[in-house]
């Protein structure tokens, strides 16, 4: 089997030294980078960068954060959150990026053209969540029943009638 | 609900099928060179399917015998546990952390019982780490078991009986874990700080004459199939997983080792005492279904050497770190933590966010599982319908922990 | 009463209380009801139908194989079809996406048929009762013979699950009893 993937780790650098290089990498766009001991970075990021944000990091040259783990979508009341989980084979390193999304009309762009394992954790978002990704080739509900009303891992999500016909 | 009499109309997935048939008629692609037309027909395999293990149905757009496409349809198994995570306290959590992915259930309340002391900063105490460990990788051979067995098993209906030995040999782990923790399956063992109880007397002699046993056992296995001319045509060059494949799709555990990737968390983000003990990471040449159950034989040959150092090198001490105690509440201050831990099939984690108050705010599972199924259409297409059975197997699906 | 105790029939009627068998004078007849041999058949070679959707699954599949012996009940012939099974037992949480697969599968049975719920769940929603996704019980959706609580029930559960069953089936007649014409005092 061809070895196309960098060995893991032979990037050999330290979780501070990947901090400060992907803060000096992509300046304003990645706000607030930080560690999480031992070995996450944690970013916030602003939803209209995402897309560009998202295809320099799969190509960022040592480093290229390679592997999506999983997309998962919080409710804080004002606003919903969109969470990426990266992960860099080279860097044996975690990336956390937080990307902020009004409630009114909830909409980003999606990132699965860029890792194609979004396209289930998107849907899952938008399944639970109600968070809706342009681009997306194929978003319809994943987990629930494709009648069900409503996006139940919303905080105001009430048990409604119409979701249990059998009860 | 549809009388008996009435046939239903096709669900969405079923519609995207029919619509994809249509579409690539309509485009030119409905016939092969000679002008023969495809006759695509799109059957479902599930949700109720012997050979699915779980209730995972697959939309299958055949050609004859030939896989043109395959939708698969989760969710018959959804049981609202993220939801449910925030009318539970963190203590109440853990059983039904359990009964996410069942057959590894130790192993799926360390990923959330280690997220849980990540986010309070509790430190557990060295027997407990000792001990977890030990539970864990029996935890891994009795799921390999359960996982190579039903997959030889969907080969030929119990036609090659290496199902029996293995699920007769996993009564015995299941023995010794129920000794430990009091349960045959979902075990409720872990706490945050340690686990619940201490081991019994006479447990650890247990453990050592059944590992001392083992290594022959998985001998034993392993003679019943390795020279099966069939099994290994159905087998050999099947379902290849590319390592672009094992990025793209974010695919952990022994599927992807078999790729030749040797990402095990053991190793490359280690946790608890793994760096103290001493084991190989085994790896795969091709990526093919051999491999992936060449890869999990190797695996518990790995598990016998982990538990046999673990149980040489276990301290004395307590196994609880002074946090279970009335009113069992813990709440960690606020913050988010996401820590993923090897489970039999991949990277397993919860990602959860704290606001300070004893439920949790959010809590997000990483399943291996969810992850892995993403490369079945690929994987399946242009193979033979029987493949797509042998393929499934060898990807050891475990619906509780993709519908979750 | 003309009992003799060559075949030891005395001893076994008293034993399991069966008070359809007798036996003439001389040994080797019998003579007993239609419908306790008819039920007795039934009752002793039950297939039961695949259908497990959760943990409760793995339990069932434990039970099958070597250790904990289904096949001593005479019920090792697990059918993945419905059209061939007598006997459904619902193993694991029926969710609102699946009731409806269920009830299709369970219309899809041959009269004579039984259903048991196995665990926690599929009795009443088991830990994910107050999911918004999950059916509390599938007898709100089938009708169930014999319940069987437990999470998971251990196999020796679902062997005393099955032997109630056994009773239960045992009790079938063929033809129903006559109603009894009210007394008139």
């Amino acid at each position: 089997m061809p070895h196309v993937l960098p060995k893991i780790g032979s990037a050999d650098l330290t979780i501070d030294e990947v901090a400060a290089r992907l803060a000096s990498e992509f300046g304003g766009d990645l706000v607030d980078v930080r560690v999480q001991e031992p070995d996450t970075v944690v970013a916030r990021l602003d939803r209209a960068d995402l897309k560009q944000v998202a295809r320099r990091l799969r190509e960022l040259p040592e480093i290229a954060y390679e592997m999506l783990n999983f997309v998962a979508a919080v409710d804080w009341l004002t606003h919903l959150e969109s969470v990426y989980h990266l992960y860099s084979f080279a860097g044996n390193t975690y990336l956390e990026l937080h990307v902020e999304v009004p409630r009114v009309e909830p909409e980003l762009e999606t990132v699965s053209d860029v890792w194609p394992s979004a396209e289930w954790h998107e849907r899952e978002a938008w399944d639970m969540m109600g968070i809706r990704f342009h681009g997306h080739p194929d978003l319809r509900r994943i987990l629930l029943k494709d009648d069900f009303v409503g996006h139940p891992l919303r905080k105001d999500y009430v048990d409604l009638v119409e979701n249990h016909p059998n009860a | 609900m549809p009388s008996r009499f009435e046939t239903e109309a096709p669900d969405a997935a079923m519609q995207l099928a029919l619509d994809r048939v249509r579409a690539s008629e309509e485009a030119g692609r409905g016939s092969d060179m000679q002008g023969l037309g495809f006759n695509q027909v799109v059957v479902n395999m599930g949700p109720q399917h012997p050979s699915t293990h779980g209730v995972l149905r697959l939309v299958v757009t055949l050609d004859g015998e030939l896989v043109k496409d395959v939708i698969p349809v989760i969710g018959y198994l959804h049981r609202c546990k993220e939801k449910l995570a925030e009318k539970r306290t963190y203590y109440q959590y853990i059983p039904i952390v359990d009964r996410t992915e069942y057959l590894a259930s130790m192993n799926c309340e360390w990923g959330y019982v280690m997220t849980v002391e990540k986010l309070a900063g509790i430190q557990p105490t060295r027997r407990a780490e000792f001990i977890r460990v030990i539970m864990a990788e029996l935890m891994r051979i009795a799921s390999h078991q359960v996982a190579l067995g039903t997959f030889t098993a969907d080969l030929a209906p119990l036609g090659t009986a290496l199902v029996f030995y293995m699920f007769r040999d996993r009564e015995k782990i299941l023995d010794l874990l129920e000794e430990a923790s009091g349960a045959r399956m979902m075990f409720n063992y872990f706490r945050f700080g340690g686990v619940r109880y201490d081991l019994p007397d006479g447990w650890v002699e247990k453990c050592r004459e059944l590992m001392a046993r083992m290594p022959r056992l998985i001998d034993e296995y392993e003679s019943l199939v390795k020279d099966n001319a069939v099994f290994l045509q159905r087998c050999i060059g099947k379902g290849v997983i590319t390592q672009q494949d094992v990025a793209d799709y974010g695919i952990t555990g022994p599927n992807a080792r078999a790729s030749g990737v040797p990402l095990d968390l053991r190793r490359t983000r280690p946790y608890s005492v793994y760096p103290e003990l001493d084991f190989d990471v085994r790896l795969g040449e091709h990526g093919d279904v051999y491999d992936r159950y060449q890869v999990r034989m190797d695996e518990m040959r790995e598990s016998v050497r982990i538990v046999g150092q673990c149980l040489d090198m276990l301290p004395a001490g307590p196994v609880q770190a002074g946090t279970l105690r009335a009113p069992y509440v813990i709440a960690p201050p606020p913050g988010e933590c996401y820590i993923g831990q090897e489970n039999p099939r991949g990277e397993y984690g919860t990602y959860i966010v704290s606001d300070g108050s004893r439920y949790p705010y959010r809590l997000k599972y990483r399943d291996p599982c969810f992850c892995n199924l993403q490369i079945f259409p690929k994987l399946l297409r242009g193979n033979k319908i029987a493949d797509a059975v042998a393929i499934s197997g060898s990807m050891d699906m475990v619906l509780g922990g993709i519908d979750r | 009463m003309g009992l003799t105790d060559d075949l030891g029939l005395a001893a076994l009627t008293e034993k399991l209380r069966y008070p359809n068998i007798n036996q003439f004078e001389k040994p080797n007849v019998v003579t007993t009801t239609v419908d306790f041999v008819f039920s007795w058949a039934r009752s002793r070679s039950v297939f039961p139908f695949t259908y497990g959707l959760a943990c409760c699954a793995i339990e069932m599949l434990s039970s099958g194989f070597a250790r904990f012996d289904v096949a001593r009940y005479g019920m090792e012939v697990f059918r993945p079809t419905p059209r061939q099974c007598d006997l459904m037992i619902v193993a694991g949480t029926v969710n609102e996406k699946m009731a409806p697969v269920l009830k299709r599968l369970y219309d899809q049975m041959a009269e004579p048929k039984w259903v048991i719920s196995m665990g926690a769940c599929a009795t009443s929603g088991g830990p994910f009762y107050d999911g918004y996704n999950v059916v509390n019980g599938v007898d709100k959706i089938v009708p169930v013979d014999v319940y069987i609580p437990g999470c998971p029930p251990r196999p020796e559960a679902l062997f005393q699950g099955l032997l109630e069953l056994q009773k239960k089936i045992q009790k079938m007649r063929i033809v129903p009893p006559r109603p009894k014409p009210p007394d008139d005092d």
